[in-house]
């Protein structure tokens, strides 16, 4: 005891020895003006960096501290660059500090280049990489939730999964809505590959006139990554980290043992079947709770370790990430392994080099992708196990088909691995030709490869969950895609004028390729049930379906002027020749644009007030395509589906594969075109403390791919059974609001807060051939029946049933209705057309799946050490249609509120149907199931802690920073299923059949800079 | 020379990007770009496979999800007396609605097996409209082009029964005008079906070797011919389609009626027209035929199906005691089947399709329960009825009762003790005794309901469950269908 408190006593003094043997302070003054004028700024705040000793200038730009001889001062002042300054024993510092017209003389990153703000005249928004590595998001776009106005983010929610992004709407119906990914350079559909951490900025380019230079691709507005590079300078060490877990918040409560068996009674008194299910409902109790035996508490954790520095000559980045991330569901994991490098070569003194590369390795434990509603419809009545060690069987309880499943059967049974390896980057090399003329070529790509193995086994565990012959599928994905492109960049500034052209030509090839092998009687492998590879003598069968390999390739060229007078007049103007593969032998197709703008607050009137420092009004135009339809829809092609097309003759018996022409010669399809003008204002005021931007923008879709049905004598069998061309106009229009407000209280506190709003609406503007509405949104719906309708005058994939206007209550009130048929405990739809009768003509539209309102407000807080931030998050003016509570087809479970609110006697209920409601009449579509899915949410939370820097520079630390993150902690709606959240593609959006539940994250990590 | 410098360095790099944007070369074959696998339409119907390969997906069709399994049921058995919906009575309560008349024409089903019809003629007309231009062996091609007609012929059959006018496309459509064909009458869709299958029967060989069983025979379209007479009331072309097809000397009564359905007898010497369907070793999606899952027994046992199309008590009843048939067309739950398996009493039905059932030892996991089962839709059995109604009608009751004895001789298998020999020679009696025995016969094998209609007993027999004449001889037309011809298609009357 005594000799510890010895050691540790010397130990201390001799820490303090060593402090105060490095702490030699000295005094140090001196003064700061404003670079331009010359004038002393006062108010401006100097500190010593990691430390919270610090001063202001005074009336004259004076200031005076003491600070340790090897310290750095930080100048910071609103509207200004901020300075640091070693002191370096040094006893007089003055410092110059330039004006900084707040983001406007930053640079953006803009298709194929970058430029000052506030020479740009479109809708661009930036978000910096350090943001979306703060958020505890395994995907960027999941980071992006609620920080940008008109960018919707859908979240799917399974590890290792993208969400669905949306950026002012739906401008498709039959194309991908999924906006370019734009990456270093090269070109992707999916960014999941790329970890946050290795991202230096994201920009979303909105208006079309902004994403016009993309061309083709360019329709659902284009995201711009580029990763970090190094930079000049001494190595850095970063290494960011942290752990958490996952946990399911909003819990949907289901019906417990008793109510089960109380609802099937009645389901049977309903439908005239003898004897009743149970007599004695109450022996059941509490039964099963399915969603606690299958959820769980998931960990998740991800490390990040990066170094990057060099010289004027070089420079380097490279880093390495872990993440590792349970599911919420037992058994489902995620793992990945990604690296990145970049480097950057001076080899001439007008030539640079580079590269970047980025290389993924993913693997995860797949779960049965039917289990969400497996665990919503299993009957609590059946235990896990009995007693002795076998699974309850759904079957010795009677309760038949529809829930005859013991999901954790499902769980432990489900052996499928997926595995995805990718490198993806690029080659450039840059020559400067001349003074401001820059000829750049970069050669990028990906190679991917994923492959998902599904083994089932022999096995038994309950009556109708076993198998008796194993079987092995595996699937193979390759993708191999290129992208060439050059530029020659030309600058110029003549006094007033300043001038910047560019010229580009592009090639680019994407190829897909796909395969799958399928083997019965696979028998178990020693160790277990899963296996590498088909074992010898298996007769596998291999097969290469034709929907599913894809080539395409694009030629483009490319012209753009981007020219400012004064600092006050803008004229951005580009043009682009694209050629798409897709749309042979009409592949080709011109995407102009042009965008005006004028800076009021540079104009000479404007000089001498103060009120703005910034005020600025844009305009533009452009026209953009899509590519993204089905594969070349104007070609007509031979079918051979073998799932379809399989003949089979001969004794003994033979697969004999069949092919033959199923669709009408269809007409000529071009891109679909969308033409977007957006109109705009941006404002700094208040010296700059409040930023406003407002736009209003109005995006129509012309020629957009739709699919007309013929009638069903002529025998064609499209995807949709129609024909496909260019037949409909869509319009998107709307506005966006982004206010920032910014204020450093003093030099202990900081603190800015951010409201974002969008505000869209989606239209089908005309159809070519009149009326012909589109029908669709049968996934997941009871007997395929479709819930959605898109037609000229309405919004894409509008919800479309019949009003309920009651329930019936007892056998005369349906005598004299409408419904003769239906018995109480019924929907009352209402007879629109007052035939008395209720048929397809009496629907009507029931809601808008297609969110009009988005909107978050982020917030960031600072003091002293300590930083806060708080996003919040939500989406309004939607609807959704719960599926689930009518996807019934025997015996599955009620939720708890669907039970306690049901018709179950006259006078019961007018509002909730009897439990009959899986039955054709009552699970038509209607409007009970659509709800609103507005929502509002704590997105995301982080308080952090930075380590005095005293402490950490004698350990050749920069900087530690320690925080604790809860994102979906606070989860506000009134849908009554698991997540208002919920996608789809355009004619079948908003449809909850199967949701991945909602949960929240809860992380405590670490930030090191070496 | 600094200025040299930079003129020729500019000049390089414009020269670049020119050459670059300007290039002719590679250009528009670098965007013709389609994977390897698509086979586009204008490089088929050039060789023997391309015939082989339309020939092979039309009869692939037949075993599609509206041609064999739902849609089916709904239209061409639930009307009838023979069957009740099955399932639980929560499960596609739409049924129902055929079962007792109150279907609409927004009703999924009806246009379900509209479209599967016309995809299957649509390939028939696409082998008959682009065969002919294919240079290849000349027998096989008249044989493909029979075939063609045939299946054509079959499914006009169905659809001319089940909705009275329709639509009469015999070739590929074109352009756009073609796409609105106007309701054809009846009576001349009946004369393409049955100058379809004169034409088919006159090319079509009566037997084919092993590895071509399967494909429709001489049989089959003089069978069909009888059948389309029988309908047309022509009784004597009935008689003598059906005297054609006992004089080819291939076809018999199989001796066992209730082994006769199992997949160990596909193609016997009873069978005519059969739709066959495999369970593809390695493959289960290309095993894609329902027909037996939709109806076997529901059980929970992995094997068992979802249970609809149920033999109803009416049918039970309609069995003369001991008679064998019986036990092949019905399986009653609580008993054990003659293929050894038990149906539990648990199950929410008393009655299950004994014909479309595969015992459960036959099952894979991973498949559709009873893919491997074939569906017969002519057999002998059929014919010798045919024959006797008609010879009923033209008062040849020697004729007729000898072909009706041939039937019940079989069922009766040397038990002198049951199914005693019809004799009556009074024309009433005896066609009552025949509309018998097709019930007894042929029950739950999708022929009861039009078959009736046919009789004229349309209101006497289905009159209690809902069932008007002058409305219910056929279903309605789809509303979508007519909606989408804007108005072109008119409904049926009382729909």
């Amino acid at each position: 005891m005594k000799r510890i408190f010895t050691i540790s006593g010397l130990v201390l003094l001799f820490s303090f020895f060593i402090i105060t043997a490095y702490a030699q302070n000295i005094a140090i003054k001196g003064k700061v003006s404003d670079a331009a004028t010359s004038e002393t700024l006062i108010g401006v705040s100097v500190t010593v960096k990691g430390t919270t000793t610090g001063t202001q200038t005074d009336v004259n730009g004076a200031f005076s501290l003491s600070a340790p001889s090897n310290a750095t001062l930080v100048f910071s002042y609103i509207g200004y660059a901020g300075q640091e300054v070693p002191v370096n024993g040094k006893s007089v510092i003055d410092v110059r500090l330039n004006a900084a017209q707040n983001e406007l003389n930053q640079v953006v990153v803009i298709g194929y280049g970058t430029q000052r703000k506030i020479d740009n005249t479109g809708a661009v928004a930036t978000v910096k990489g350090a943001d979306i590595a703060k958020q505890a998001s395994t995907n960027p776009l999941s980071a992006l939730e609620g920080k940008v106005a008109g960018v919707e983010i859908i979240n799917s929610g399974s590890p290792g999964s993208s969400p669905q992004i949306n950026i002012r709407g739906m401008g498709t119906v039959y194309g991908n809505t999924k906006p370019l990914f734009v990456v270093d350079g090269v070109w992707y559909d999916d960014i999941s590959f790329l970890n946050n951490d290795d991202i230096e900025n994201l920009t979303v380019l909105k208006d079309a006139s902004s994403t016009a230079i993309y061309g083709v691709r360019a329709a659902n507005g284009v995201i711009l990554i580029t990763t970090k590079r190094g930079k000049a300078g001494k190595a850095v060490i970063n290494y960011n980290a942290y752990i958490g877990w996952q946990a399911v918040t909003n819990q949907v409560q289901m019906a417990n043992g008793t109510e089960y068996a109380t609802a099937i009674n009645e389901l049977y008194s309903e439908n005239g079947v003898t004897p009743a299910f149970s007599d004695n409902p109450a022996q059941f109790g509490t039964g099963t709770n399915w969603y606690d035996q299958i959820l769980r508490n998931a960990f998740v954790t991800n490390h990040q370790l990066s170094i990057s520095g060099g010289s004027d000559k070089y420079n380097y980045n490279v880093s390495f990430g872990y993440l590792d991330q349970d599911g919420i569901v037992k058994t489902n994991n995620y793992q990945r392994y990604t690296v990145h490098v970049a480097n950057d070569f001076k080899v001439a003194k007008t030539v640079k080099i580079g590269f970047t590369a980025n290389i993924l390795s993913g693997s995860s434990k797949d779960i049965d992708g039917g289990i969400f509603h497996e665990m919503y419809t299993a009957a609590p009545i059946v235990p896990v196990f009995y007693n002795n060690g076998a699974y309850g069987d759904p079957a010795d309880y009677n309760v038949g088909g529809g829930a005859n499943y013991n999901p954790e059967a499902t769980i432990d049974f489900f052996h499928q691995k997926s595995k995805t390896k990718q490198l993806s980057g690029n080659v450039y090399g840059e020559w400067d030709i001349i003074q401001g003329l820059k000829f750049r070529m970069s050669f990028g790509g990906q190679l991917a490869q994923s492959e998902v193995r599904g083994y089932d086994p022999i096995y038994f565990a309950t009556g109708g969950q076993q198998r008796i012959t194993s079987s092995l599928d595996v699937n193979h994905t390759e993708n191999r895609d290129w992208i060439w492109d050059n530029t020659l960049t030309y600058d110029k500034t003549i006094k007033k004028h300043k001038i910047t052209a560019l010229l580009g030509y592009s090639a680019l090839k994407n190829r897909t390729s796909y395969a799958d092998a399928f083997a019965d009687s696979v028998a178990n492998a020693a160790s277990g049930n899963l296996h590498t590879s088909f074992p010898s003598g298996t007769n596998v069968n291999l097969t290469y379906p034709a929907n599913a390999q894809f080539l395409t390739t694009q030629l483009s060229q490319f012209a753009r002027v981007n020219y400012s007078y004064n600092n006050r007049y803008l004229i951005n103007a580009s043009i682009r020749h694209d050629g798409a593969s897709e749309f042979y032998p009409n592949p080709y197709g011109w995407f102009p644009s042009v965008g005006a703008g004028w800076v009021i607050s540079n104009e000479d009137f404007m000089k001498g007030q103060h009120f703005f420092s910034n005020l600025k009004l844009r305009a533009s135009y452009g026209e953009v395509g899509n590519a993204n339809v089905p594969i070349n829809p104007s070609l007509l092609t031979v079918t051979n589906d073998p799932t379809q097309y399989t003949a089979i003759f001969g004794n003994p018996q033979t697969a004999n594969p069949g092919k033959s022409i199923n669709t009408v010669v269809p007409p000529t399809t071009t891109w679909e075109k969308a033409q977007g003008t957006d109109v705009g204002i941006e404002a700094a005021i208040l010296n700059d403390h409040l930023q406003i931007e407002a736009e209003y923008y109005n995006r129509i879709t012309k020629n957009a791919v739709f699919n007309i049905p013929i009638p069903g004598s002529t025998g064609e069998n499209g995807p949709n059974g129609g024909i496909l061309g260019n037949q409909a106009d869509i319009k998107n229009d709307g506005f966006e609001f982004t206010l920032t407000w910014r204020q450093q209280v003093n030099h202990d506190w900081f603190y800015s807060i951010s409201p974002n709003l969008g505000i869209n609406n989606n239209i089908v503007t005309k159809v070519l051939s009149g009326n012909n509405p589109i029908y669709g949104g049968g996934n997941g719906i009871t007997n395929g029946s479709l819930a959605t309708r898109t037609v000229q005058g309405s919004p894409i994939g509008e919800f479309y049933g019949y009003q309920v206007v009651g329930v019936f209550q007892n056998a005369s009130q349906i005598a004299g209705s409408a419904q003769k048929g239906t018995q109480p405990g019924d929907f009352i739809y209402r007879d629109v057309n007052g035939d008395g009768q209720i048929s397809s003509t009496d629907r009507v539209n029931l809601g808008n799946p297609n969110a009009k309102i988005g909107y978050g407000v982020n917030t960031y807080i600072k003091f002293k050490n300590f930083d806060l931030q708080l996003d919040l998050q939500g989406r309004a003016d939607v609807s959704i249609y719960n599926a689930n509570l009518a996807y019934r087809f025997g015996n599955e479970n009620f939720s708890q509120d669907f039970y306690d609110h049901r018709w179950h006697g006259d006078g019961t209920s007018n509002t909730y149907p009897s439990v009959n409601i899986g039955s054709t009449a009552n699970s038509a579509p209607n409007s009970f199931y659509v709800t609103s899915g507005a929502y509002f949410r704590l997105r995301n939370a982080q308080l952090g802690y930075t380590l005095p820097g005293d402490l950490m520079r004698k350990w050749g630390i920069q900087s530690i920073r320690l925080y604790a993150n809860a994102q979906n902690a606070l989860n506000i709606f009134g849908y009554k299923g698991f997540s208002p959240e919920v996608g789809g593609g355009p004619t079948n959006l908003g449809i909850d059949a199967n949701v991945y539940p909602l949960y929240a994250t809860y992380n405590f990590g670490v930030n090191v800079t070496f | 020379m600094k200025n040299k410098k930079i003129y020729l360095n500019a000049a390089t790099g414009f020269g670049i990007m020119a050459a670059l944007l300007f290039a002719q070369g590679c250009k528009k074959s670098f965007l013709n770009a389609t994977p390897a696998t698509t086979t586009v339409a204008t490089q088929f119907w050039k060789t023997q496979n391309d015939a082989t390969s339309a020939v092979n997906a039309m009869y692939a069709d037949l075993h599609n999800w509206n041609d064999i399994a739902f849609a089916p049921i709904a239209i061409e058995s639930m009307g009838s007396d023979d069957v009740t919906k099955g399932s639980v009575p929560t499960d596609a309560t739409f049924m129902n609605e055929y079962n007792n008349f109150t279907v609409t024409a927004g009703e999924g089903q009806l246009e379900g097996f509209w479209t599967g019809m016309y995809n299957n003629i649509n390939f028939a007309n696409q082998i008959l409209d682009n065969v002919p231009g294919i240079s290849m062996d000349g027998s096989l091609k008249a044989r493909y082009l029979a075939e063609a007609q045939f299946i054509r012929a079959w499914d006009y059959f169905r659809l001319v029964r089940a909705y009275g006018d329709v639509p009469l496309r015999i070739h590929v459509p074109k352009n756009a005008s073609d796409y609105n064909l106007a309701r054809t009458p009846k009576a001349q869709v009946w004369a393409q079906i049955q100058s379809d299958l004169t034409a088919a029967a006159a090319v079509l060989p009566t037997t084919y070797s092993a590895a071509d069983v399967g494909h429709v025979t001489k049989g089959a379209a003089l069978a069909l011919n009888a059948k389309a007479s029988l309908y047309l009331k022509n009784w004597a072309d009935v008689v003598k389609y059906t005297n054609a097809v006992t004089a080819l000397g291939v076809y018999s009564l199989f001796p066992n009626y209730e082994k006769m359905f199992r997949t160990q007898n596909k193609n016997n010497v009873e069978s005519i027209f059969e739709i066959q369907n495999m369970l593809i070793p390695n493959n289960p999606a290309a095993s894609n035929s329902q027909y037996s899952q939709v109806q076997m027994p529901r059980v929970t046992e992995p094997a068992g199906g979802w249970g609809f199309n149920d033999p109803s008590p009416s049918l039970v009843a309609e069995f003369e005691s001991g008679d064998p048939r019986f036990i092949g067309t019905v399986i009653i739950t609580g008993t054990t089947t003659p293929e050894g398996d038990m149906i539990d009493a648990s199950a929410p039905n008393p009655y299950y399709n004994m014909k479309s059932y595969v015992p459960f030892d036959e099952y894979v996991s991973g498949y559709n329960q009873g893919c491997q089962q074939d569906k017969i839709c002519l057999r002998y059995a059929d014919v010798l009825l045919m024959n006797a109604e008609a010879n009923n009608e033209l008062g040849n009751s020697a004729a007729a009762l000898a072909s009706l004895e041939l039937v019940r001789a079989r069922a009766r298998a040397g038990n002198a003790a049951i199914l005693p020999k019809v004799t009556t020679t009074d024309q009433g009696a005896l066609r009552t005794a025949i509309y018998h025995e097709r019930r007894v016969e042929l029950g739950m094998e999708f022929d009861r309901y039009f078959d009736v209609i046919r009789q004229g007993r349309g209101a006497a027999v289905f009159g209690p469950r809902g069932w008007k004449a002058g409305k219910n001889e056929v279903w309605p037309i789809p509303q979508n269908e007519i909606d989408l011809s804007a108005g072109t298609l008119t409904q049926n009357p009382g729909y």
